[in-house]
């Protein structure tokens, strides 16, 4: 039980030893990301290994430190030495790793990183480590933050993740954890400072809209009644988004705090948080976080000895899309059927069970308490005009390096794309960039998107001439990026190369809402049904020159009279490709061609006989035995019976199997 | 149940607070927590809804009630049907951008369902042909009133939406017949596409019995001409006694005069006089098992068949067999319990010219065959032998003979899924078999079961077969042995309407000369007990047959009513202490006469 600031310093000191231990520490990322590339193996290689060698060291479990493509990665802790990340590990090289670390020796070949000094970012305190024992070649490894995938990022939400075990509560503490939550309950801050904090730092709600987070709290607060709640939403669903799961699994804890100091803020004593079903781990490892807490006090009856009454319930959503809509994600708690409710009267005054209600999404949670540690001007700070702070974004598709990242506001697409994700692979050439899953929309960082038509050769004038600028120096905040025509979304960022159709990255995202459309409301269900049948005809080659007007005119009515935002939203994805890439829709219409060589019925295969060798590998691919030809000599592919299905072009060697 | 609603439960309500808006440019003032349909209404304004009953929470999400609201400079789209009214907003309810939107709702809902009425309606009104995004069959528009009614006003959450997005559908849990559902129909009532139709899980037919005079629902007036005509609630099929939910009617009645919360009351009534009109009870036709009612669907008493024939009743004056079809012939069987001697003597005197009148209707209504079974016919009084004779020239075949069975075993093709009357026809002098399609069965009209109890009650006589006896046949038919109780129509014995209107009329006109006269005349001999003498004992109370006798519990005697006291003399002879003499017979008074007669 935490009463007093010693019980917190104590805590702090215990923990502090845990993550900086006088013997070896080897910890492994079992985030999600993390065990799928098979860190659960590599966490037993690792065990077994210590256990062989009779190394004198703890194993230890962490969160994800974002750069998902480098996982399993291992962070290994020697006294002495600074602190090294090593990725792309396996069991064998765990092993060998293991080994040759109980020989004193080391593998910094495998090192993907080292750092010399952390600090805290809540109260600024610098861990420095040493060099004293290292030799020349640990010396010689890139330290972290100088990596491109590090060098721009602003640790805010991610500060603890992959830095100390999201199970274990006292080494959160021993990053500065809870002692914002304390000294607020224990020198019992004014609600009123509160808010104003949350305002002055123009924190901006994470989950997509963007609504002023201190401007929700003070309505809540204002709001009459005895009884409110809070509520965390994790029910993350976008395609290609995982942020919230990656800040539930690898630091539970701050969320936690965010969520009491909203809770004591607002005067509400009950606190949910909606995470999805299909995140067991971040279930998991949620429960365990407040389990801890209400051992030590934080969570549950006189929290801090202040008098202050707290608790959270962990609600599990079924995995709709639209849960998590606000309105419906309550509905949901409520035991009823996951479906908006309109909002004419805000969710702050009339929520969950008709109560004030202050819902706000994960990342959002996460970054309450360095607010409250550092003051709202030291967070008024990072960022632009409109939009402060940071920003986490999952950095996914044709990119060479994807995985998480928080950058603050207002970094420009160019600086993400080509100095985090450090470009494209293959020499392919970017085309766009998808913010805001399925409710946000394609932006343009190509103008060679619209080239297409020059680029094979076709040197007729477009049907319509449509000239976009490329929008690669956009600084990426919540208002350019919905005046773009997209929307920041919960940050999953999705990057595609040429290969990718405009007309069929719009069917994806409408096929996606089709299904995840609640269906209460009539311009939602019915367009989203009658625009993907339009946009089906388009790539199918039945495109009418009318297409495109009718596309826009659904699209307005969706805008102006869906129930929720996920009807207002949903056509976001076909505006901004039709907006952008209006000569790419024209070019399936008019010329039933699909430049990206994506939509079937438009495309087919072909053999360039100048560059077969007549392997035959594409003969034993293809599934439907179409391509014929002697060994050694060009081969041909049956065209009325390809099905299209690309298989021959993946494995030839030599480029000989092109789309035409 | 209904109705007493009295001045003091009508409390004035306090004024409600008011808002003003401008729609269409007309100001508008209606209440707070009204929502914008609401003041258009007011002002006669006519938004089109598909998803809005008065009776459920509003749930936008057809959007065809789509409008603008101006606050400031802010324009939003919002739903009429939701959107509360505030003050100071401007509502526009129909431009091009209105239009626009409706319009392609429309056309988006008629390629869903293309055939459905009041979705081709508003297609008219705006203008629309055909919808250019298809042609769909379905006929459900998702429009969730069903469900909402269901859960909401029926309580039975019996149907609800399944699946999202495009794969979103009404239906109950788990798509099989949900036992919630208590069968009242509400679903179908409110939907606007009739796409929901109300079917028996059970085979479909028609049960004689449960047929009704009137229509089937749960408030309803409980006889046409019934006195106070006013609706009484059966609480048994009614869904607020079910469901705790519903209320409908008194959401809807003008007056509030319903009150579900209202509990059954007695009454005492003070009466100088009363008249007896209980009436009879049908005899039970199962008893004469050979007739097989109760076995055989179509095999209905006279009381059922008339129920099927009235054109207010559920079939609307039909003739219809259990399975919804016309019979084409039908045996009427006379004397059924009465005239019989293992179970009424008497004669039940209206059966013969009800089943006439039977005969004539199936003749008119159907043009099926008919056939008469009869004792003896029974056609006495002004015209209806006329009347018999009548029917025989239209063709009713009367068969002078008791039927003896019902049976639904053929013998001969002709009679392969009929019932079969066996009879023995005493004018041919034969036995016959006559297939039909219906059997109705004239039963005995006897004494309600009741009567015994009601007689002991009011202190009157029966006769032998059960019914109140008349205190003289020839010059006291109305009156009873008990002064001041009279009687009237079938209590007393089986009667036909006009015979007992004139009884009534009687009986009515003796209570009323009581009641004009002001005072009673009481016998001149009766009881009289002396107060010094009587212990108290109360012998006498429960032996008087009239009731005369009260115990005064204050001074611990008994006391005569003079006005009751019929002079009997049973409580004079069981005094145990000789304190009650007859007046004008005391001892001394009879020895005296005794002793007169012999001097």
């Amino acid at each position: 039980m935490i009463r007093t600031w010693e019980d917190l310093q104590e805590i702090r000191k215990r923990g502090a030893k845990k993550i900086h231990p006088d013997k070896i520490k080897i910890a492994v990322g079992t985030a999600t990301c993390g065990l799928a590339t098979g860190a659960g193996d590599v966490l037993k290689a690792v065990r077994e290994a210590v256990e062989q060698c009779r190394l004198d060291a703890i194993v230890a479990e962490t969160g994800c430190i974002g750069y998902c493509q480098k996982e399993p990665i291992l962070d290994v802790c020697i006294p002495g030495f600074p602190r090294i990340f090593y990725s792309e590990m396996t069991p064998a090289k765990a092993k060998q790793l293991v080994e040759a670390l109980a020989k004193g020796e080391h593998k910094p070949e495998w090192a993907l990183g080292k750092i010399l000094s952390e600090t805290n970012l809540i109260d600024e305190s610098v861990f420095n480590y040493t060099m004293e024992k290292a030799p020349i070649e640990i010396a010689k490894i890139h330290n972290l933050n100088d990596i491109s995938f590090y060098k721009k990022q602003f640790k805010i939400v991610l500060r603890n993740c992959g830095m100390i075990d999201p199970e274990d509560i006292e080494q959160y503490i021993a990053m500065g954890g809870y002692h914002a939550l304390f000294k607020i309950l224990t020198k019992k801050r004014p609600q009123t400072d509160l808010i104003e904090a949350v305002k002055k730092s123009g924190l901006r709600g994470r989950g997509g809209g963007g609504f002023p987070a201190g401007k929700k709290w003070e309505t809540v607060y204002k709001a009459p009644g005895d009884v409110k709640y809070v509520i965390c939403n994790a029910d993350e669903g976008d395609p290609g988004a995982y942020m919230d799961r990656s800040v539930l699994e690898g630091d539970p804890h701050s969320v936690m705090e965010g969520m009491i100091i909203g809770a004591y803020t607002i005067g509400s004593n009950h606190g949910y948080i909606y995470v999805r079903h299909e995140y067991p781990q971040a279930v998991r490892k949620f429960t365990k976080a407040i389990e801890q807490a209400r051992e030590l006090g934080i969570l549950g009856k006189n929290i801090f000895g202040s008098g202050f009454d707290f608790d959270i319930k962990i609600n599990r959503g079924g995995g709709a899309f639209v849960c998590g809509e606000s309105t419906a994600l309550m509905a949901s708690i409520e035991g009823d059927v996951g479906e908006p409710r309109p909002k004419y009267i805000h969710t702050a005054e009339a929520g969950l069970w008709n109560k004030p209600t202050n819902l706000n999404n994960v990342e959002t949670w996460a970054n309450i308490a360095p607010i409250m540690a550092r003051g709202a001007d030291w967070f008024a700070s990072i960022g632009t005009e409109g939009s402060k702070g940071t920003k986490v974004f999952s950095l996914v598709g044709k990119v060479k390096n994807t995985g998480l990242l928080e950058v603050p506001m207002g970094i420009t697409l160019r600086e993400v794309l080509y100095e985090l994700g450090e470009g494209i692979p293959e020499g392919r050439r970017f085309k766009a960039v998808q913010t805001g899953g399925p409710s946000g929309g394609c932006l343009i960082v190509d103008t060679f998107g619209w080239k297409h038509r020059e680029y094979l050769g076709d040197t007729a004038p477009p049907a319509v001439s449509y000239v976009t600028e490329s929008l690669i120096d956009l600084p990426v905040d919540f208002d350019t990026l919905t005046e773009a025509g997209s929307m920041m979304g919960s940050g999953g960022m999705i990057i595609m190369d040429d290969t990718s159709c405009m007309v069929d990255i719009g069917r994806y995202f409408l096929n996606f809402l089709k299904e995840e459309s609640c269906g209460k409301c009539t311009p939602c269900r019915e367009g989203i049904r009658n625009m993907l049948s339009i946009l089906d005809g388009i790539s199918e080659g039945r495109g009418k020159p009318e297409d495109l007007d009718r596309l826009v005119e659904i699209a307005q009515v969706l805008q102006d009279a869906s129930l929720c935002a996920l009807g207002g939203s949903a056509p976001n994805p076909i505006l901004s490709t039709i907006r952008y890439f209006r000569s790419e829709y024209e070019e399936h219409i008019f010329h039933k061609r699909c430049p990206a060589g994506v939509c079937k019925a438009l495309i087919r295969f072909s053999i360039d006989p100048e560059k077969c060798t007549g392997c035959t590998v594409c003969v034993k691919a293809c599934p439907e035995n179409c391509i014929e030809g002697k060994k050694q000599k060009p081969h041909r592919i049956d065209e009325p019976k390809c099905i299209k299905c690309g298989s021959c072009q993946e494995v030839c060697k030599f480029n000989a199997v092109v789309i035409q | 149940m209904t109705n007493e609603k009295t001045k003091e439960t009508k409390q004035a309500k306090p004024p409600k607070e008011m808002v003003k808006l401008l729609v269409d440019g007309r100001e508008v003032e209606v209440e707070k927590g009204s929502y914008i349909l609401h003041a258009a209404e007011k002002l006669g304004i006519r938004i089109p809804t598909l998803c809005y009953y008065k009776h459920v929470q509003p749930y936008a999400a057809c959007r065809i009630c789509t409008v603008e609201v101006k606050r400031g400079h802010k324009v939003r789209y919002v739903t009429a049907c939701n959107y509360p009214a505030e003050n100071g907003i401007e509502v526009v309810t129909t431009s091009d951008r209105i239009k626009a939107i409706r319009k392609l709702i429309v056309e988006f809902l008629l390629a869903r369902c293309s055939k459905v009425k009041v979705l081709r309606e508003l297609a008219d009104e705006l203008g629309i042909k055909e919808s250019p995004y298809g042609y769909g069959e379905e006929g459900c528009i998702l429009c969730g009133l069903c469900v909402r009614v269901c859960n909401e006003v029926v309580g039975a959450k019996a149907i609800a939406f399944a699946g999202r997005g495009i794969d979103r559908e009404v239906t109950t849990p788990f798509k099989v017949d949900s036992e919630r559902c208590i069968g009242c129909g509400s679903c179908a009532k409110v939907c606007p596409t009739g796409y929901i139709k109300v079917a028996s899980t059970e085979e479909d037919k028609i049960v004689h019995r449960d047929v009704t005079l009137g229509p089937n629902t749960a408030i309803y007036v409980p006889t046409m001409q019934a006195v106070p005509n006013k609706p009484v609630i059966d609480t048994t099929s009614c869904i607020y006694f079910r469901n705790g939910k519903c209320k409908i009617c008194a959401k809807i009645c003008p007056t509030e005069a319903i009150d579900h919360e209202m509990q059954d009351k007695e009454k005492e009534i003070d009466v100088g006089s009363i008249i007896v009109a209980t009436g009879y009870q049908l005899f039970d036709p199962k008893k004469t098992m050979q007739y097989g009612y109760g076995r055989f669907d179509n095999v209905v008493t006279s009381l059922e068949f008339e129920k099927l024939n009235c054109a207010a009743g559920s079939t609307g004056g039909k003739v219809l067999l259990a399975n919804g079809e016309e019979p084409k012939s039908i045996g009427i069987i006379h004397c059924i319990g009465s005239r019989d001697k293992n179970y009424h003597e008497y004669c039940s005197r209206v059966c013969c010219m009800y089943a006439l009148k039977f005969s004539h209707l199936v003749k008119e209504k159907t043009g099926a065959e008919v056939y008469d079974f009869y004792i003896d016919m029974r056609s006495f009084g002004k015209g209806y032998e006329e009347f018999y004779n009548r029917l025989l020239e239209e063709g009713v075949r009367f068969i002078r003979g008791k039927a003896a069975q019902v049976s639904n075993e053929p013998i001969y093709p002709e009679e392969e899924g009929k019932l079969v009357i066996r009879c023995e026809d005493t004018l041919m002098g034969r036995v016959r078999r006559i297939p039909v399609d219906m059997v109705v069965l004239c039963s005995a009209i006897e004494p309600r079961d009741d009567s015994p109890e009601l007689a002991r009650l009011l202190s009157m006589c029966h006769t032998k077969d059960g019914f109140f006896a008349e205190k003289h046949p020839k010059l006291a038919p109305v009156s009873t042995a008990t002064d001041g109780v009279f009687i009237a129509g079938c209590c007393q014995g089986p009667k036909d309407i006009p015979d007992t209107v004139a009884q009534a009329s009687g009986a009515a006109s003796q209570a009323m000369s009581l009641a004009a006269k002001g005072f009673i005349e009481i016998e001149s001999a009766t009881a009289l007990i002396d107060d010094k003498r009587c212990t108290g004992c109360r012998i006498c109370n429960d032996l008087c047959p009239y009731h005369a006798i009260e115990f005064i519990a204050s001074d611990k005697i008994s006391k005569v009513n003079d006005a009751l006291c019929k002079g009997c003399g049973t409580c004079v002879a069981a005094c145990p202490c000789s304190a009650i003499a007859a007046r004008q017979f005391k001892d001394d008074q009879v020895m005296a006469e005794i002793e007169g007669v012999l001097a």
